[in-house]
């Protein structure tokens, strides 16, 4: 046995043992990329380096096989700033946009581009369930959003951009008279929502899924908020909103309606609800005499008052309604994390790769895996169908489980720090009839091409040429489906990154 | 194409078809199609156990493999540092220019030409130099170009066919001519000089022994001849030109006969009317004058390594043995164990000589106590520094002191199989290194029981095909198994690890080099030399702003001042002296303040350089320490295998902050984040390669800041960054035009008995205006 201690954490592991696994018995997490259990391990990637506090000396951990005696930091400031710096390389050398355009654009994060694929093969409920993740209202937005993601849809460096509003307006009028989310376990908590705007509404859809009973105090005798006087009948029928409403009222909405809240009445509500949330909008003059103090969106949408939170255009003018409603859902999380008793922190969203603009051939890339043609009409499932086919599929297929984001997201790397020469061509090859390679994604691990070398695989990977340059391809540029015949799944399963993936 | 099956077929016949033998077999291929086409490597994966996977990756990794047809002729411009300093670069750039070549090819459209760079071509000395097949140019500069090409054009076909000259039944011999031949002489003009010499000695009847000895080290003053005659003071006559060489040999022999005494007087009274003493381009020193170039050069010099330095012929077996050669060794085989050996050189405090300085008899106890049935040794000759030909001269010109050195540490340790991994850019090296392995056989020195004794050894060479990180151990021990030079993390060590797994010795050729003096003479006398820490002498190459350059081996302990000023005569043309680049690309610059600095392992390391393999570049005023910076930091960034991520992205943005600083571009940000970069490429590598990548951009943060925050200010204090400088021309100018004829982008116009005038918004700086100007009008702000 070798007694060795990381973190100052004493540790005794059977000789031949590496660093990385001494550090994981006693529950040090070591980031790694390119190991992999039951392979070689030449380490790559390098942000799995730990010190030696006696020489100072970074080494890998994933293939340094522990010693007598060593003392080794795995998680102090020099070790965490030259595993970020490590994650800043690899990343000013991926080209790749971890998450689509569209969506980044989305104030509310819908996920468009999985909307799209469910919708191309004709899943609407599958969709409008996607859609419903990060927007409450799909059917109201759908009329009245003003689209930031179709001004961003990278079809328009092809043709014109996807339909997208349309498309998420078409899956909520399919299905959501039919889909209901599922709700979490009841809790016994109760919120108030002031206000029924856009931003209240969408906040009561939030806490509601999350199993807190809701009440919604507006004080007008209907409700909608700015719904009702900024939008014309023709921008929006009144069904619509009716609809919208039902579906809330399903889910357990009470509204009080000709109910306004006031200095007088304030404290009361504070007493009987566990939290109170103020989406009351700009006009609202009795809420200002309350002297409460807003936060803002960087703390949480807080007040001086620990059980109450304020957003939508009391805080700050809204008058894109996606943003409203964005503001809904983030209002209902702060709130839904002040009532489990957990840290109040604005929602923030992962590490995001991003490549900037396609460039003419890349867009034919991208468009190899969608299909040609402009805008088509929605008139049916068919013409829906038909225009949801055009998407081009700009987010990546590891965007869950993708090393280098997680990795980038933990060292909070600046992907911009290394960003000087001209970027790679972005490419993509489809003719495997499983997988995806996209070699700029590639970290040049090694790890698919020693899987096909050991399942004996006739053609398998290689690397071509060496430095900077060096890239995994298969050999004399024959085709990715020659290359791995047997192994294409087992490698798409290990690639740290999105370069190998399943399609 | 049958015809490619067929060579394929037969050269796998040849090599064998297990894996390891693809390098090899590549090499052959290339040899016989002069590229690799794709056809005849998946043949070769047809027929051999080599794979697809394999055969790529390794044809694309190494850099001597060509995957497109060349032209007829191979132009390779020397961009090694030495090169570097004196202009290759817009060397290089003339020669694209003069040959047209598109922007995406290395050929012209003839097919003629294709041009190369490389990285070193160890004539430092005569730099900037350019080899067009086998002819070798030096002092090229951007202006004469295209001589240089109508040159060789005109000279085509028409090379003699070498002499080899043996000693006759004339009688006694009446002295001895020496000639240098190692690479550098001959690309001096060395050979033509040897033809000269033979011509003369046919026609005149004179009998004398012409020797070829190997590198006489004295690049500086070559081509150079020896003269010895029994009873009289040696004469040496340098920077000698062929056509001189009949004037010489009169002065110095008689004819046998009168009639071939009249003959040759006659013949060479003809043909050097205009010669009436000595020639004049050829200076003539004794050996005994002292304050002479060579004695100057000499001086301070300790003859280890190069024992017998120009005195002894590479391959002759019976002269190295009539000067010691293998006492050592058969002192070793008949009176020392293993254990004796090895306390030996404990003893005399040897370093291996690669670089890292790791103590030698360490590395061997190692080896001699890992428990295995099979040993090996290598020998490391992948010497790849741009400005160092150290290994290169050991292996040209003392093959034997190497064979013998291996076979000693190959007893040592117990190692019954050894490999000399050379460089296949060194082709004089090896053939002198496989005819002293053949020798060696024949004489009972290698093979079964040698010399008598219960050891057995050999060894055999493999030739490096490209791959500077080669260099590393671990990724030697890779390419000699038929891999990707890719290195491995340490430990295992190759002393436990090693060539197929099992422990095996790598030492570089410099250390097996001192193996015979050391046993012979004993520890103490080796010791005696150097610091405290340092024992023995090291062997550099000098070069650069340099009076004298050349091939030297120093005391360690020896202060940069002493070899720059004593032995290397100081800075040449007047200029002032800035700072030397010790140790290569791995090294760093230590400027002239530092200078009573001394050379030994530990104070290198300390002022941030690295003793390296021992390249040693003297710098002057005129030279840009960003530029270098770049230039090393260009070098590793191409040589980089490519595996861990520090050095395969950070040498390569590192590079780009460098480029982005030298066009007067960069912010003082960009300082701290290169700084940063630089430190974290060291801490983040596996291999030495990207351990000491960023030593040279460090070494020159640290001593020469000042410059890289001029560039930020726009200015390059040396005149040398292209974006940074305006060419002008001032009033001396005589309105010659010759500036204006030669521009190759019509920048100057021409105007007869005018003041010149550059336009600046066309000028592509390369210098050749600055060049041709006869009254040195053109000045460069």
């Amino acid at each position: 046995m070798v007694k060795l201690k990381i973190d100052n954490k004493d540790i005794e592991v059977s000789a031949g043992t590496t660093v990385l696994k001494a550090a994981e018995s006693v529950g040090i997490h070591i980031p790694s990329m390119c190991y992999l259990d039951g392979c070689s391990n030449h380490p790559t990637c390098m942000v799995c380096m730990v010190k030696d506090t006696q020489t100072g000396k970074m080494m890998p951990s994933c293939a340094t096989k522990v010693v007598d005696g060593m003392n080794l930091a795995s998680e102090d400031a020099e070790v965490f700033e030259a595993r970020k710096e490590a994650v800043e390389l690899l990343l000013s050398d991926h080209v790749g946009d971890c998450e689509a355009p569209c969506r980044v654009a989305c104030p509310a994060f819908m996920d468009i581009p999985k909307m799209n694929r469910f919708i191309a093969q004709g899943k609407f409920d599958e969709a409008l369930e996607i859609v419903k993740e990060e927007i409450a209202l799909p059917h109201i937005l759908g009329h009245i959003c003003s689209a930031p993601c179709e001004k961003v849809c990278r079809r328009k460096d092809v043709d014109e951009a996807v339909s997208i509003c349309i498309l998420k307006r078409t899956s909520a009028e399919k299905s959501e008279n039919t889909y209901l989310p599922e709700v979490d376990k009841a809790s016994s908590k109760k919120v108030a929502i002031i206000g029924s705007g856009v931003a209240g509404l969408a906040a009561s859809y939030h806490i509601l899924r999350a199993g807190h009973k809701c009440t919604l105090f507006e004080k007008e005798s209907v409700i909608g908020g700015m719904l009702q006087t900024a939008i014309t009948k023709d921008e929006m029928p009144q069904e619509v909103l009716d609809s919208e409403i039902e579906i809330l009222q399903k889910l357990g909405l009470e509204i009080k309606l000709n109910s306004p809240v006031n200095s007088d009445n304030f404290e009361s509500i504070r007493e009987e609800y566990d939290a109170v949330i103020i989406a009351s909008g700009s006009d609202s003059d009795e809420i200002a005499k309350l002297n409460l103090d807003f936060k803002g969106e960087k703390e949480a949408f807080k007040t001086n008052l620990p059980d109450v939170f304020a957003g939508g255009s009391l805080v700050r003018l809204q008058k894109m309604a996606v943003k409203a409603l964005a503001q809904g859902k983030e209002l209902a999380h702060s709130v839904n994390q002040s009532l489990n008793g957990q840290e109040i922190k604005a929602s923030k969203r992962k590490f995001n790769s991003r490549f900037g603009v396609l460039r003419q051939t890349e867009a034919l890339e991208y468009l190899k895996e969608s299909v040609e043609g402009n805008r088509k009409e929605i008139k049916n499932t068919a013409g829906a169908m038909a225009e949801a086919a055009r998407c081009l599929h700009c987010d990546c297929r590891k965007i869950d489980n993708c090393k280098l984001r997680d990795c980038a997201e933990t060292y909070q790397a600046d992907r911009r720090k290394f960003l000087m020469g001209d970027r790679e061509t972005l490419k993509k090859h489809f003719n495997h009839e499983s997988i995806v390679y996209e070699p700029e994604k590639c970290i040049k691990c090694g790890l698919c091409v020693e899987i096909a070398q050991r399942n004996k695989e006739l053609t398998g990977l290689t690397f071509i040429g060496r430095g900077f340059d060096v890239e995994m391809a298969v050999p004399f540029n024959q085709n990715i489906s020659v290359a791995l015949t047997q192994t294409a799944h087992k490698c798409a399963e290990v690639c740290p990154t999105g370069a190998l993936a399943l399609k | 194409m049958n015809n490619i099956n067929d060579i394929v077929d037969r050269i796998v016949s040849e090599k064998g078809k297990t894996s390891e033998k693809v390098i090899p077999i590549l090499q052959a291929i290339q040899s016989e199609l002069n590229y690799l086409p794709e056809e005849a490597l998946k043949r070769v994966c047809e027929i051999t156990d080599i794979t697809q996977s394999q055969i790529s990756g390794i044809s694309t990794f190494y850099s001597q493999f060509r995957h497109q047809p060349v032209g007829e002729h191979i132009v390779r411009v020397c961009v090694g540092t030495a090169c570097h300093v004196k202009g290759a670069g817009q060397v290089y750039d003339a020669f694209r220019r003069e040959l047209k070549l598109a922007a995406d090819s290395d050929t012209d459209e003839q097919k003629k030409f294709t041009l190369e760079e490389v990285a070193c071509l160890g004539c430092c000395t005569l730099a900037p130099v350019v080899q067009i097949d086998d002819v070798t140019y030096g002092h090229v500069e951007t202006g004469t170009v295209k001589d240089v090409l109508e040159d060789f054009l005109l000279k085509e076909g028409s090379e003699s066919e070498e002499k080899v000259r043996t000693l006759s039944e004339k009688g006694l011999p009446q002295g001895e001519i020496r000639i240098g031949l190692g690479s550098c002489c001959i690309a001096s003009g060395s050979s033509g000089v040897k033809e000269a010499l033979e011509d003369t000695l046919d026609t005149s009847g004179i009998n004398v022994d012409v020797k070829q000895v190997g590198c006489v080290g004295v690049c500086n003053q070559v081509p150079m001849m020896e003269i010895h005659k029994p009873g009289e003071d040696a004469v040496y006559y340098t920077k000698l030109k062929s056509e001189d060489v009949g004037d010489i040999i009169q002065k110095h022999f008689k004819s046998d006969s009168f009639m071939n005494r009249f003959k040759s007087k006659f013949y060479n009274y003809a043909e050097n009317l205009t010669f009436t003493d000595i020639p004049q381009s050829s200076a003539r020193y004794s050996v005994n004058e002292k304050d002479t170039p060579i004695a100057e050069f000499l001086k301070g010099q300790i003859n280890i390594a190069t024992e017998y330095r120009g005195e002894i012929r590479p391959s002759d077996f019976e002269e190295y043995k009539s000067k010691e050669g293998f006492k050592a060794l058969e002192k070793c085989l008949k009176e020392m164990n293993p254990d004796q050996i090895i306390d030996e050189i404990e003893n005399s405090g040897l370093k291996g000589r690669g670089g890292a300085g790791f103590p030698s008899a360490i590395k061997w106890r190692l080896v001699k106590q890992a428990q295995s049935e099979k040993k090996y040794i290598i020998c490391n000759g992948d010497e790849g520094d741009p400005g160092a030909f150290m290994d290169r001269m050991l292996l040209e010109s003392y093959p034997f002191r190497v064979i013998e050195g291996i076979i000693i540490a190959a007893y040592a340790v117990g190692a019954t199989e050894g490999r000399l991994y050379i460089r296949a850019e060194y082709p004089l090296a090896v053939e002198r290194i496989r005819e002293g392995i053949k020798i060696c056989r024949e004489k009972g020195i290698l093979g079964k029981n040698i010399l008598g004794s219960d050891f057995s050894f050999d060894m055999e060479i493999f030739e490096g095909a490209g791959a500077f990180v080669c260099g590393e151990e671990t990724a030697l021990i890779a390419s000699i198994e038929g891999q990707r030079g890719i290195p491995k993390l340490r430990p295992p060590y190759p002393a436990e690890k090693g060539l197929w797994e099992q422990p095996t010795l790598i030492n570089n050729t410099e250390t097996f080099s001192l193996v015979p003096w050391i046993l012979r003479n004993g520890a103490d006398d080796f010791n005696k030399i150097g610091t405290e820490k340092s024992k023995g002498t090291k062997v550099f190459a000098l070069a650069g702003k340099i009076n004298r350059g050349g091939l030297i081996e120093v005391p360690m302990g020896i202060t940069i001042r002493q070899i720059v000023e004593e032995i290397g005569g100081g800075i040449a043309n007047g200029k002032k002296f800035k700072a030397v680049q010790i140790g290569g690309p791995s090294g760093g610059c230590i400027p002239a303040d530092m200078a009573d600095t001394t050379i030994d392992f530990d104070s290198l390391k300390e002022v941030g350089a690295m003793m390296g393999s021992g390249g040693l570049i003297v710098l002057d005023e005129s030279d840009c320490m960003v530029d270098i910076a770049r230039y090393f930091l260009s070098f590793t960034q191409e040589e980089s295998c490519g595996r861990c991520t520090f050095c395969r992205i950070g040498t390569r943005r590192m590079l780009e902050i460098l480029d982005k600083i030298k066009s007067g571009k960069g912010k003082l940000e960009d300082l701290d984040l290169l700084e940063k970069l630089a430190i974290n490429t060291k801490k983040g590598s596996i291999c030495g390669l990207g351990q000491t990548a960023p030593n040279p951009v460090l070494s020159t943060l640290k001593y020469f800041r000042h410059e890289y925050e001029a560039h930020i200010k726009g200015t390059c204090p040396s005149g040398k960054c292209e974006d940074l400088i305006l060419y002008e021309i001032e009033d001396e100018c005589t309105g010659c035009t010759k500036c204006a004829q030669r521009c190759p982008v019509d920048a100057i116009e021409a105007k007869p008995y005018e003041l010149h005038k550059v336009d600046n918004e066309l000028c592509i700086k390369c210098d050749i205006c600055r060049q041709i100007c006869p009254v040195d009008a053109v000045v460069i702000r």
